[in-house]
């Protein structure tokens, strides 16, 4: 063979030996271990850390929000679609509270063609005293129980049986339902399911008053639905005893947050949540205040009135109480 | 920031993911440039091997210009990739059942044979140089003599049957080396503009005929530069082997594309309104009517008529212009045609080619001519002219 | 030419004694350079001879961590397109969790919007990338569906969440020339990110459009079913954030799983059957327009 052939022959077999080498040794280790990969990518990629933590996470430190939401219909919702994902918490400092509740909350809520119906959706424009001048979702809406107590009692109460019970609530309550001071609240005209809906509350213990949870637990139910149906078809009358202190016109301002519920004059849509218009200054002032510090109950009432300071209390009582009780264009429903 | 991906717009329903357009222009260029190696080959084997005589003069050029553009096919690949570095990863561990794991190795192969078999035929003229030359090229060669000045007989018998051998391999090699590209969009279930049997043999077929264009440019403009007279001959054999192999090529995607719209399969709509829309001009305008059908007619006519002597140079060197433009726009619609149409089967899509950038009309026409800077310095080092320097030939055959 | 052939037989067996030499030194090396190679190939194939059989770790730990055995899981996903309320906490939580880049064109999970106008044919179908849902959402990095159809008429309107299928013959798998991405025993298709050397091949082989390409990293990615989760006992992000229960995860080797139920209680489907990738994605109320 002529000795080009044969050197270059040497060559090729050289090469073909050095890759034959090469490529085992230029293997990545771990690779063909368990397939045609790189069997060390497997812990590496299983060894990032969560970025989300889940509800279980937050649950150590905030309980009481935790339960709190875990019983109302966002429960489904877990903290961190709102929150932003929990890593690096509390470490990293406090976690996002949305500023604009509108943008997120109709994320989910706004009406739209493709969304099943079981999914409560609204109509933005047009739900309840929502206008786009800055009112949030979050004045009426608490969002870690966002679902309200609506008005699925019915009253079916006999109101000639409630007049008699009511006898003995007169004392404080007034003999038409209008008390005769301050700080006992008006009964007369107000929404029967309400009534009926925290009478319940207090006899249950879900709501709690020095006064009322003795009285309230000698009642049956028969006897909340009648009391109901007897206050709610008498007649109120404007609060008598001169100007409230407070400011009413200041407390009108403040009075349009409280409309999307209570109406714009204290008059409110929804038969669950009380009238508040011609109501006692002082009764509404005591109230807004337990509702403040936690002593009376009410998710809603909690967040809407954590912002108030003493003085927007006052100026709020003393609007709703020079307001007329009486219901511009609905004829009172006798039960 | 600044968006790093550039997002196309689109009509119609896409998928989210599909907006960015992963292959780019540098992807058709990159068959392209496989398709001028294989055709360019072609042309070399049919002299060594099925002893087309007449095709002597182009034989060696034939076997640089392959060669030349096969130095520059991974440059596209290269510059595409999201690690370059890496590149070799396919190489070292091929995933067998991926056609582009077979890229290293087809690649590696085809530019050993080519070198091989350009090594055997010039060896005369390398030897030659060797014992002329003193200077740093002298060196040059010497080293490529292998230290062995033999020139006898008895060796030339023995470089005459490894032309031959290696011509007969290289067959083989090309056509794996081009096929294998088609096999890779044909393969695919996910697009229906790609997915088809024919797709390697279509790729193959337009891959021979744009490297016998390429012949037919380079030698005649080499003769003109070399102000010597055109071969007609030649330039008639490269000719027939255009006319032959065209007419299967566009039977080949006719068929194709009969296939597909007969089948009508889910998508097929947004297809015939892609192709009688955005792809119109490009596909059928610029492809076939110009590309294909118009040089076949023209080869036709002079074949029947027996065109010869300037009138026949002239011709084929139009036709052989219009074929390397043809068979550039299949590789374009097929890489860029297939993206635009998107996986949904009901939306399209449109390719922004930019001008600058790692992936740009000017690196992609840089690429595409590169390997005839480097061809010219090659023909200096080794040169394929016939008349100049005596090289070996396959011979008995 | 005696003279001649004299002197080139000289040359010629220096020549051969130099080659001799070289030749000796070379197979040397190799020899050496063959023994350490058969050393090293019989090291890195003992764990796969032992290994492979149970796929788990030569030392006998479990494999990929120590609290998890991937032998002992089969994962698959569930997708309720009747419950989809097409809020994208999904597709937010998901660009957060895995560090996707946050734009409005590549994802690792998205969902789509069908809606059926009264007297139209075929659905109007829009995802995250269109620009008029970009606009609502006021930048690229948020995501939410413009409500455009609500003064339309309306016939049939729904959402469809999408992601990868985890195919138990993935299309991806099989084109990938390196082996970067791979489908590992416990049913998840994942992507080594080291490995990869961004072709895009596999981008363009999947027919869901599930793949993305990180022009960042370089290299090719998709959802991961958040195997960094899953393997720690935890939900996938978008599971984990889904407010109605559009989406669900779990073992099928679990009887009582979220995923086996779902499969159980239900007509499932699959996008692309005919494509023979037998994703593992399963899907309740989707339409004959889904795919």
């Amino acid at each position: 063979m002529p000795k080009h052939i044969f050197r270059l022959l040497c060559l090729i077999l050289g090469f073909v030996v050095v890759a034959l080498i090469a490529m085992p040794l230029l293997t990545v280790d771990s690779f063909y271990r368990f397939g045609h990969y790189r069997a060390d990518s497997v812990p590496e990629i299983a060894a990032q850390e969560p970025v989300y933590q889940t509800a279980r996470y937050c649950l150590t430190c905030h309980t009481p929000r935790v339960a709190q939401w875990s019983a109302n219909s966002h429960k489904t919702v877990t903290c961190e679609v709102c929150h932003g994902p929990a890593q690096g918490h509390p470490a990293n400092g406090k976690l996002p509270i949305p500023k604009d509740a509108v943008k997120l909350c109709t994320l989910c809520h706004e009406a739209m063609p493709g969304r099943p119906h079981t999914q409560p959706q609204i109509e933005v424009a047009q739900h309840n005293a929502y206008t786009s001048s800055g009112l949030q979702c979050t004045s009426c809406h608490n969002p870690h129980s966002p679902k309200m107590a609506t008005a699925l009692v019915t009253v079916a109460g006999n109101a000639a049986a409630g007049k008699q019970r009511a006898e003995s609530c007169a004392s404080c309550h007034g003999t038409e339902g209008i008390s005769p001071n301050d700080t006992w609240p008006n009964l007369a005209g107000q929404n029967a399911a309400y009534l009926a809906r925290i009478l319940a509350a207090y006899k249950s213990g879900d709501q709690q008053d020095v006064a009322m949870t003795p009285l309230a637990n000698e009642l049956s139910n028969a006897d909340i639905q009648n009391l109901a149906a007897y206050y709610a078809g008498l007649s109120c009358k404007a609060s008598s005893g001169g100007k409230p202190p407070g400011d009413a016109a200041a407390g009108k301002t403040l009075a349009k947050n409280c409309a999307g519920c209570h109406g714009d004059t204290g008059i409110g849509s929804n038969p669950a949540w009380p009238n508040l218009a011609a109501q006692k200054p002082g009764y509404l002032v005591n109230v807004l205040k337990a509702f403040r510090a936690g002593l009376r109950k009410d998710p809603m009432m909690a967040g809407v009135s954590r912002g108030l300071s003493d003085t927007d209390i006052e100026n709020l009582a003393a609007y709703y109480a020079t307001q007329s009780c009486q219901r511009p264009t609905q004829e009172r429903k006798a039960p | 920031m600044d968006p790093i991906i550039a997002v196309a717009p689109y009509t119609g329903w896409v998928y989210p993911n599909e907006t960015v357009f992963e292959w780019s222009v540098l992807i058709a260029v990159y068959p392209y440039l496989t398709g001028l190696v294989a055709g360019a080959f072609t042309v070399s084997s049919l002299y060594q091997v099925f002893g087309f005589e007449r095709l002597k003069p182009v034989a060696h050029l034939a076997l640089l210009t392959s060669l030349c553009f096969m130095i520059f096919v991974p440059t596209p690949l290269l510059l595409h990739l999201g690690h370059p570095e890496r590149a070799f990863n396919s190489t070292i561990t091929p995933h067998l059942t991926s056609a582009m794991a077979a890229f290293g190795f087809f690649a590696s192969f085809y530019v050993a044979l080519l070198i091989l078999e350009g090594w055997f035929a010039y060896r005369p003229f390398i030897v030659a140089q060797a014992q002329k030359r003193t200077d740093l090229l002298g060196r040059f060669y010497r080293l490529l003599t292998l230290g062995s000045y033999d020139l006898s007989e008895h060796s030339m018998r023995y470089d005459r049957k490894w032309i031959f051998a290696l011509a007969v391999i290289g067959i083989p090699a090309a056509h794996g080396l081009h096929g294998y590209v088609g096999f890779m969009y044909g393969s695919l279930k996910s697009r229906e503009w790609w997915a088809s049997d024919l797709m390697p043999v279509i790729f193959l077929f337009s891959a021979i005929i744009s490297g016998v264009a390429l012949l037919v440019v380079l030698y005649v403009a080499s003769c003109k530069l070399r102000k010597i007279p055109v071969d007609a001959a030649c330039v008639k054999g490269l000719a027939y082997t255009i006319w032959a192999f065209i007419m299967v090529a566009i039977v080949l995607e006719a068929l194709a594309f009969a296939n597909l719209v007969y089948k009508g399969r889910e998508g097929v709509d947004m297809i015939m309104q892609y192709v009688t829309g955005p792809l119109l001009v490009p596909y059928f305008v610029l492809q076939f009517g110009i590309g294909a059908i118009t040089p076949f007619l023209l080869l036709s006519y002079m074949i029947w008529r027996g065109t010869a002597g300037k009138a026949l140079v002239v011709g084929v060197t139009i036709c052989a212009v219009l074929v390397l433009f043809s068979v550039f726009m299949m590789r374009w619609n097929v890489v860029i045609g297939g993206q635009e149409i998107s996986k949904t089967g009901k939306g399209l899509l449109s390719y922004q080619m930019p001008l600058f950038g790692k992936e740009g009309a000017l690196v992609a026409i840089t690429l595409t001519l590169a390997p005839l800077a480097l061809l010219y310095a090659l023909t200096r080092l080794f040169p394929p002219w016939a008349d100049k320097a005596k090289l070996t030939d396959a011979g008995s055959h | 030419m005696k003279e001649e052939s004299k002197l080139s037989l000289e040359a010629r067996r220096a020549f051969l004694g130099k080659l001799g030499l070289a030749a000796t030194c070379t197979g040397a090396a190799l020899g050496v350079g063959a023994l350490g190679t058969i050393q090293t190939a019989t090291a890195k194939s003992e764990p796969a001879a032992s290994g492979a059989r149970s796929g788990t770790a030569a030392e006998g730990g479990s494999f990929p961590t120590p609290d998890y055995d991937w032998t002992q899981h089969q994962w698959a996903f569930g997708v309720d397109a009747t419950k989809c309320i097409g809020c994208l906490r999904c597709v937010e939580a998901c660009k957060l969790e895995n560090n996707v880049p946050r734009n409005a064109h590549q994802f690792r999970t998205w969902v789509e919007r069908y809606v059926y106008l009264d007297g139209e044919q075929s659905a109007r179908i829009d995802s995250q990338q269109d620009p008029v849902n970009i606009e609502a959402s006021g930048s690229e990095k948020e995501f939410r569906f413009a409500n455009r159809y609500k003064d339309a008429k309306v016939d049939k309107a729904f959402f469809v969440p999408k992601l990868c299928n985890h195919c138990t013959h993935p299309a991806c798998v099989q084109v990938c020339p390196t082996g970067a991405t791979y489908r590992t025993k416990d049913g998840v298709v994942l992507i080594d990110h080291e490995y990869c050397i961004g072709c895009r091949y596999c981008v363009q082989a999947c027919p869901y459009g599930a793949r993305y390409f990180d022009e960042e990293r370089g290299v090719s990615d998709k959802c991961t079913w958040c195997y960094h989760r899953i393997t720690k006992g935890l939900q996938p992000a978008c599971v984990e954030v889904c407010p109605v229960g559009a989406r669900v995860f779990g073992d099928t080797r679990d009887k009582q799983s979220p995923i086996s139920l779902f499969i159980r209680n239900n007509r499932v489907q699959v996008l692309r059957p005919e494509s023979g990738n037998a994703p593992n994605v399963f899907y309740v109320g989707i339409d004959k327009e889904v795919n």
